[in-house]
């Protein structure tokens, strides 16, 4: 039972993970050109580099990534080497990811580089939890795919999508302006929402420490802790604290 | 010693992947077709389609020159091989060259695709033996592509008219 415990954990590990990040790495940056259909490859805008930094930092700061664990002098080379590669393609996933959902270029590009740069910005300093950082994660890139590749793309379609005649209807009279908008085939909005679905199951695969830390029990101790609420977690802490100060005050009268 | 097993085979596994991502955007293909003729240049067993080169060869000699040019494309849909690049590019000046005047357009492609097979050739130098052509290596069919893409007060000399196409 252990054996496949270990095993399966280190399947995940070493082979599972680098593959969703990679991929995740491959996928984000294809789009398929509207007239042609041929596939074009977008490498990751520097812009995006340095959200990916934020975002891993992110990580760290959330406990989402315990980077001391990761990579330590106590493990093996072979062992640091190996999670030196799944955190390298961790933040290239994750600049991929963005590149997935930012507008190629113009005005827009700029605009939702700003807005997630004042996101992530903003999320350094408030308190987060590495189960519920990866559910802000999730709505954050699900907004701007839905932004991107559902209203800009029918916005902005050549042969004028659902949204274009709907705001022609709404809006008679006023012009969209002339702000530059690349249009691609359909199938990129797929690509793009398989390649941001792979990297929030990654994500949700990756544990702070690499290690098999807990038994099962306690597993499921934390499990029920991180589905309470704010105020009964609380509760349990003070619970436990007050069990460790009696736990400690009679080793402290035998010492006296 | 299974879990340095799945250690070392998960290490190999990520560079060769993130290899192959690398791979990919630095060659940019367009299809999967198009990946898979580099995949195959990498792998270095990539060959030209013979009877395609052949149709287009018998084309270029009813001097049916885009016809000759798509099949020759065809053949070589990596663009890799020398030789036929050669071919490609004389298409291009047989259909460009004028008696009055030659096509600038088909001779500044035809000058790239040139310059292609002699980057693509071993020693950059290529010599094609083929009866039927005037121009034997890469370098004059160069020099005669730059001929005819510059402007001079030459062209504007009568005598001209008389000169043959290679």
């Amino acid at each position: 039972m252990t054996d496949y415990i270990s095993r399966n954990r280190a399947l995940v590990r070493f082979i599972v993970l680098p593959t969703i990040f990679l991929s995740v790495a491959l996928l984000g940056g294809v789009r398929v050109s509207a007239e042609a259909r041929g596939l074009i490859f977008l490498a990751p805008p520097l812009i995006t580099l340095l959200l990916a930094a934020l975002l891993v930092a992110l990580f760290v700061r959330a406990g989402a990534l315990n980077l001391r664990a990761w990579i330590t002098s106590d493990q093996p080379t072979l062992t640091n080497i190996s999670h030196i590669l799944t955190l390298l393609s961790v933040f290239f996933a994750s600049a991929q990811a963005f590149n997935s959902v930012l507008p190629e270029r113009g005005l827009f590009h700029w605009l939702f580089s700003f807005f997630f740069l004042w996101t992530l910005w903003n999320n350094q300093f408030a308190s987060f939890d590495a189960r519920r950082l990866v559910r802000s994660l999730a709505v954050l890139f699900g907004t701007a795919f839905v932004l991107k590749h559902l209203l800009l793309a029918g916005l902005y379609a050549p042969e004028g999508g659902w949204l274009k005649r709907l705001a022609g209807a709404l809006l008679e009279g006023v012009s969209l302006g002339t702000i530059d908008v690349p249009a691609f085939a359909p199938a990129t909005g797929y690509i793009s929402f398989f390649a941001l679905a792979l990297y929030v199951a990654g994500l949700a695969l990756l544990t702070p420490t690499p290690h098999a830390l807990r038994d099962v029990d306690t597993q499921q101790l934390l499990e029920g802790y991180a589905k309470l609420s704010p105020q009964d977690r609380f509760t349990v802490r003070e619970a436990l604290t007050e069990r460790q100060i009696e736990l400690v005050k009679p080793e402290q009268d035998q010492g006296a | 010693m299974q879990l340095k097993l799945i250690q070392s085979g998960g290490i190999v596994w990520t560079i060769v992947y993130a290899a192959f991502v690398v791979w990919i955007y630095a060659t940019e293909p367009r299809t999967l077709r198009e990946m898979a003729t580099n995949t195959q240049v990498v792998a270095g067993t990539y060959q030209v389609d013979q009877e395609k080169f052949k149709n287009a060869l018998e084309m270029f000699h009813r001097e049916q020159f885009r016809a000759a040019r798509d099949e020759w494309g065809r053949a070589d849909p990596g663009a890799q091989d020398p030789r036929t690049q050669f071919y490609i590019a004389y298409t291009f000046y047989r259909e460009g060259w004028g008696r009055l005047y030659d096509d600038d357009v088909l001779f500044k492609q035809g000058l790239e695709t040139v310059n292609r097979a002699i980057s693509l050739a071993p020693n950059q130098t290529l010599t094609v033996d083929d009866p039927d052509l005037q121009l034997h290596t890469a370098a004059e069919l160069k020099a005669e592509l730059e001929q005819g893409a510059e402007r001079s007060w030459g062209d504007l000399n009568p005598v001209e008219v008389f000169r043959k196409r290679k």
